[in-house]
């Protein structure tokens, strides 16, 4: 360990800390300041005190996109449960089992545009979802998915979840083998069955995995735009149906110009994050045995 | 529950090897069940891509929609790749992709690497501090700095409408920093203390002796990051504008709304372009995996 007094470790740091400085930073500062006013990006801001605050207070749409938001958080639990059994089930010896690990890797990497795409072609009113429907003889009429209300949000949380299992049981299959064999052995004598070996050994052994993907999973369905924005074809939903936090945040600033406004329920958003990731940073660090 | 597990394995080691070989003896008749499992779960997540594929190659002949569905085109056509290729310029879109995720996953992996060197290995003021304001910027939500961003790609960079714009907010995560400092912070410290002793300076410590170390981690940041950046579709949306200036995700969103209702065209450009960065994910697959998995070590 150096303890000379130099600049060097400011050097290796300097461009790191320029570019989060203003591309973090600086945008924290400014969205604050944004919040304060009436702006429109195209002209100056103007002071305007606490009004966008009043107006998000009063605001029916911003109160959907914060249920909708905060509904959306149910993808985490469903997600952690299904990698978890995925990364059991592909956590053996078998010939071709890579081949199955790499396939139920690839919506993860295909872009949430492109899933995005083939997601509504499947539960368009034309789709292979109604086509099957009416040939089982399950409905008669073929179904707006995407056009009802209550259906737009569901089928986003199901997109994210299929889009997200592979991804995430790739981190649990990592802790499962970092699991002893003892362990399992142990449980085989003390009679468990195979559920049992799972919920006593898996579960407890996955804990830091758990906590991992249960921070990462839920800041991302807290930030969830992609999949709505393509769902909709960019407009949220009949009666803002889809509307998510970001995605409001995105129609005020970038289609409505209304960028104070827009600011405003950032810090709403912020606001929501930090609260929320206060709890789960400070497990994550604890397992960060302390630096020297 | 591990000392625990130990004292009860020392003993009855025939039990388990009894109990290990019925388990052989069950599973060549269980594996057939295992690969049917296996299979149905693969057919969920690829099925999408393969509808979308046989979409793509029905022909004037083929109904998009019919019942029952129509899985496998009777009269296979090109036509809806022809169309898309001469409506967008795909090729351009996936140059401009390559330019913009190449340069970010490889900045990403210098600059990250440059600062998580101080943070795992020296000691100096302010390290905690610069440390833990890092893991608050994980917090913050990308979306959130959009509109300062905004102007300022407009009133102070002039870099709007550029693919400079895609590159230079994203030069560095703090993600990756936090990644490439765990993997430093494994590396002996007596490996960099006899370097100095030998008197290489701090450059040369960091890279002849911990970049060549931490190569893994390196080979995951970078194809982490080129990934993150080559599915960006938000930021990306906002700054590019110009019919020949997309990326790929951009310009496949544009399709949508250029084609409405032609579903082979739309279905020919989702496989246009998940084909290549698929292509390219199955090369890296091994380092991709194994970077992901390091991440979080329990």
């Amino acid at each position: 360990m150096t303890r000379k007094r130099s600049i060097t470790p400011y050097t290796f740091l300097l461009p790191a800390l320029v570019v989060l400085g203003i591309f973090v930073v600086y945008p924290i500062i400014a969205v604050i300041y944004y919040s304060f006013t009436d702006y429109d990006i195209a002209t100056p801001p103007v002071w305007v005190g606490l009004d966008n605050y009043a107006k998000l207070l009063g605001d029916e749409t911003f109160r959907l996109a914060l249920v909708h938001s905060f509904v959306y958080l149910l993808v985490t639990p469903i997600l952690i449960f299904l990698s978890i059994v995925l990364a059991i089930v592909v956590n053996r010896r078998m010939r071709g089992i890579h081949i199955f690990r790499a396939l139920y890797f690839v919506p993860a990497v295909s872009g949430s545009i492109a899933i995005g795409l083939a997601w509504k072609w499947l539960f368009d009113r034309n789709g292979l979802i109604n086509s099957v429907l009416q040939s089982w003889g399950v409905i008669t009429v073929p179904i707006q998915w995407l056009a009802t209300p209550s259906l737009v949000l569901p089928i986003a949380m199901l997109l994210t979840t299929w889009a997200g299992v592979g991804f995430y049981s790739v981190i649990f299959l990592a802790g499962l083998q970092n699991i002893p064999e003892e362990l399992y052995d142990a449980a085989l004598i003390d009679g468990c069955t195979n559920f049992q070996k799972h919920r006593y050994v898996s579960i407890p052994g996955l804990r830091p995995q758990i906590v991992f993907v249960a921070v990462i999973s839920s800041l991302a369905a807290l930030k969830v735009f992609d999949e709505i924005y393509v769902l909709t074809n960019r407009t949220g939903g009949i009666l803002d149906s889809g509307v998510t936090m970001v995605f409001y945040l995105w129609k005020e600033a970038f289609q409505l110009s209304n960028a104070g406004y827009a600011s405003a329920i950032a810090i709403a958003l912020l606001a929501i994050t930090l609260v929320f990731s206060v709890f789960n940073v400070r497990i994550l660090e604890s397992r960060d045995e302390g630096a020297t | 529950m591990t000392t625990a597990g130990m004292a009860q394995i020392a003993e009855p080691v025939a039990v388990i090897q009894a109990k290990r070989k019925r388990r052989t003896r069950r599973s060549v008749v269980s594996s057939g069940l295992w690969y049917i499992v296996l299979i149905a779960i693969a057919v969920i997540t690829v099925f999408p891509f393969f509808w979308m594929l046989m979409t793509s190659l029905k022909g004037p002949g083929d109904p998009v929609y019919s019942i029952p569905p129509q899985f496998i085109p009777s009269d296979p056509s090109l036509g809806a790749y022809q169309r898309v290729l001469a409506a967008l310029p795909i090729p351009t879109y996936f140059l401009n992709s390559l330019i913009v995720a190449v340069s970010v996953g490889a900045l990403n992996v210098l600059v990250a690497a440059m600062a998580a060197y101080p943070l795992a290995k020296m000691r100096f003021f302010g390290r905690d501090a610069i440390f833990y304001a890092l893991l608050a910027t994980l917090i913050v939500p990308a979306q959130l700095t959009y509109i300062p961003s905004f102007v300022l790609s407009v009133n102070v960079f002039h870099y709007y409408n550029t693919l400079a714009a895609l590159i230079f907010p994203n030069l560095v995560s703090a993600f990756n920093i936090f990644l490439l400092r765990q993997a430093f912070r494994s590396v002996p410290n007596d490996l960099i203390d006899a370097a100095r002793v030998d008197g290489a300076g701090e450059w040369r410590i960091w890279w002849s002796i911990l970049l060549p170390i931490v190569r893994p981690s390196l080979a995951a940041v970078a194809i982490f990051t080129f990934v993150t950046s080559w599915n960006d579709f938000l930021w990306p949306s906002l700054m590019l504008h110009t019919p020949n200036g997309l990326t790929l995700p951009v310009g496949l969103a544009a399709l949508q709304s250029f084609f409405q209702s032609d579903f082979r065209s739309i279905a020919a450009g989702v496989t246009i372009t998940v084909v290549p960065i698929l292509l390219f994910f199955i090369v890296v697959q091994r380092y991709f995996v194994k970077g992901l998995a390091g991440a979080v070590k329990g």
